[in-house]
């Protein structure tokens, strides 16, 4: 189980969710944000943080077919070999000391711009 | 150090959530000495800290109950035995002796115990750093405001949205020279009354959109200057800084734990159908164990626990059976 961030996080990532995640589970890409699924705890402290409203709990995602695909995307990002990087990025176990990425997947990559 | 205590237990409990408080209970009921130690100042791990009001309602036999309430009954049960609570403290280091697994706390405290239980769930919390200062900590950047009468006549830089950064603004406004608060995005999380103090308050600055990106000053005499506060929109500007506070959140991690020669994945402890670790006398049990089809529920982990308990009943009496008994045996 874990929380999942949808497409309106992307290009807004104002990092309110990051704030308040208490295991520091949220990964900057390069416009959007992404949970690591196997670290997060499903507290749900990021999804009432967001001032768009990207966040759902994958329960909610299944269903939603604006959601759905960021699930499968989202897991994507820590277990695919992202672009211009040679190994995935796994469970990296915190967000601030890793950094923002810098990348974003194939997907989100591809979204039109959202500002 | 010198107030240091020594104690000896037959089984240490490391971690007071759920998990450690039904454990704590069952080493009780196994006849047992027990030390429950816990970095947080109150039993209840995640359920206090997190939840404390909200209901519960997948525990078997309670249809629902409040966090709070349902803390208060493991307790209950557990003190039926009287485990000694070292609250505030946390595990930092293990040795091994022939017949112990000793363990340090961060106060000096010494555990000789027959075995250990890791009941430890996420961790403990810790302040999430400010990166631009990270070499002034401890000199003119701190994480809390332990004395307010340190900041008397100061500049004081707050940064943070929650409540403690508003609750620190708005009790040093009164002793310090001046207070500038410092938050990343437009809106505070923390209570608006407090905010309404706080941005009134003659000598307090609130900055919106605005981090604190340089420090400057004498690092080596610990004498903090200014700090550079840059906006989103890349505009800096300098403010007079004596100290930073930084009111950042907390993540929680097992921290010390990784030192222990523990075979880990990720935030979590590998274990055996027994509930043992690759340590010797150290076992595992709840949300800090892991093994192949966990899951993370309060259920689980108290059947976790009392399998951990009752397996450390035997290492340390082979005699003893694996089975307890029933606890209907002794009305
Ligand atoms: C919002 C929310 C809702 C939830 N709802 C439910 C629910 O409805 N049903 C359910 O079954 N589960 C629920 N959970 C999950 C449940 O709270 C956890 O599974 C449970 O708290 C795990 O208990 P634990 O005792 O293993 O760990 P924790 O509760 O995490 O407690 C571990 C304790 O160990 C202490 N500790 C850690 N390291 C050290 C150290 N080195 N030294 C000293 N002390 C240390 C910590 O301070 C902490 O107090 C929920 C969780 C959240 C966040
Ligand atoms: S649900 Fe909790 S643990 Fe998971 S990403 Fe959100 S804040 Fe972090
Ligand atoms: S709070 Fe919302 S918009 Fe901001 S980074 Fe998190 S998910 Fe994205």
């Amino acid at each position: 189980m874990a929380y999942v961030i949808g497409p309106d996080c992307t290009d807004i990532l104002d990092r309110s969710c990051i704030d308040v995640c208490p295991v520091d589970c949220i990964y900057v890409g390069e416009r959007k944000s992404y949970i690591n699924g196997n670290e997060c705890i499903d507290c749900g402290a990021c999804e009432v943080e967001c001032p768009v409203e990207a966040i759902v709990v994958d329960r909610v995602a299944k269903k939603n077919p604006k959601f759905s695909p960021y699930l499968t995307d989202q897991e994507s990002f820590f277990h695919d070999i992202l672009p211009g990087r040679d190994a995935p990025l796994g469970d990296p176990n915190g967000a601030t000391a890793l950094g923002p990425v810098g990348v974003d997947t194939p997907l989100v990559a591809a979204l039109p711009s959202n500002q | 150090m010198s107030k240091a205590q020594k104690l000896a237990t037959d089984v240490l409990i490391l971690g007071a959530g759920p998990t450690g408080l039904y454990g704590a209970y069952y080493a009780g009921f196994r006849g047992l000495s027990t030390i429950v130690v816990d970095v947080l100042p109150q039993v209840g791990g995640q359920v206090m800290a997190l939840y404390p009001e909200k209901q519960i309602r997948d525990v078997a036999g309670l249809p629902s109950i409040r966090g709070r309430d349902f803390i208060a009954a493991l307790k209950e049960q557990a003190d039926a035995f009287s485990p000694t609570y070292l609250l505030g403290r946390q595990a930092v280091t293990v040795e091994h002796s022939s017949d112990a697994a000793v363990v340090t706390l961060d106060d000096g405290t010494r555990i000789e115990a027959g075995a250990v239980v890791i009941t430890a769930g996420i961790g403990t919390p810790k302040p999430r750093p400010l990166q631009a200062g990270s070499q002034w900590l401890d000199r003119g950047l701190s994480y809390f405001v332990v004395d307010p009468e340190v900041h008397r006549d100061q500049d004081v830089v707050i940064v943070g949205g929650g409540d403690s950064a508003l609750d620190w603004a708005d009790a040093l406004s009164t002793l310090a020279t001046s207070v500038t608060l410092v938050h990343r995005r437009s809106g505070f999380r923390g209570h608006a009354a407090t905010l309404a103090r706080v941005e009134s308050s003659p000598n307090t600055t609130v900055l919106t959109e605005c981090e604190v990106t340089a420090f400057d000053g004498d690092l080596a005499n610990g004498q903090l200057q200014k700090v550079t506060v840059t906006h989103t929109s890349g505009e800096e500007r300098l403010v007079a800084a004596d100290h930073v506070i930084a009111a950042l959140g907390f993540i929680s991690d097992i921290g010390p734990l990784r030192t222990w020669g523990l075979q880990l994945a990720g935030r979590s402890i590998q274990v055996d159908r027994s509930m043992r670790t690759n340590v010797p006398r150290v076992y595992a049990a709840g949300d800090v164990a892991d093994f192949d089809g966990k899951v993370r529920l309060m259920s689980v982990g108290f059947g976790e626990v009392a399998t951990a308990v009752n397996h450390v009943a035997v290492e340390l009496d082979p005699d003893l059976n694996l089975f307890p008994g029933h606890s209907t045996d002794e009305s």
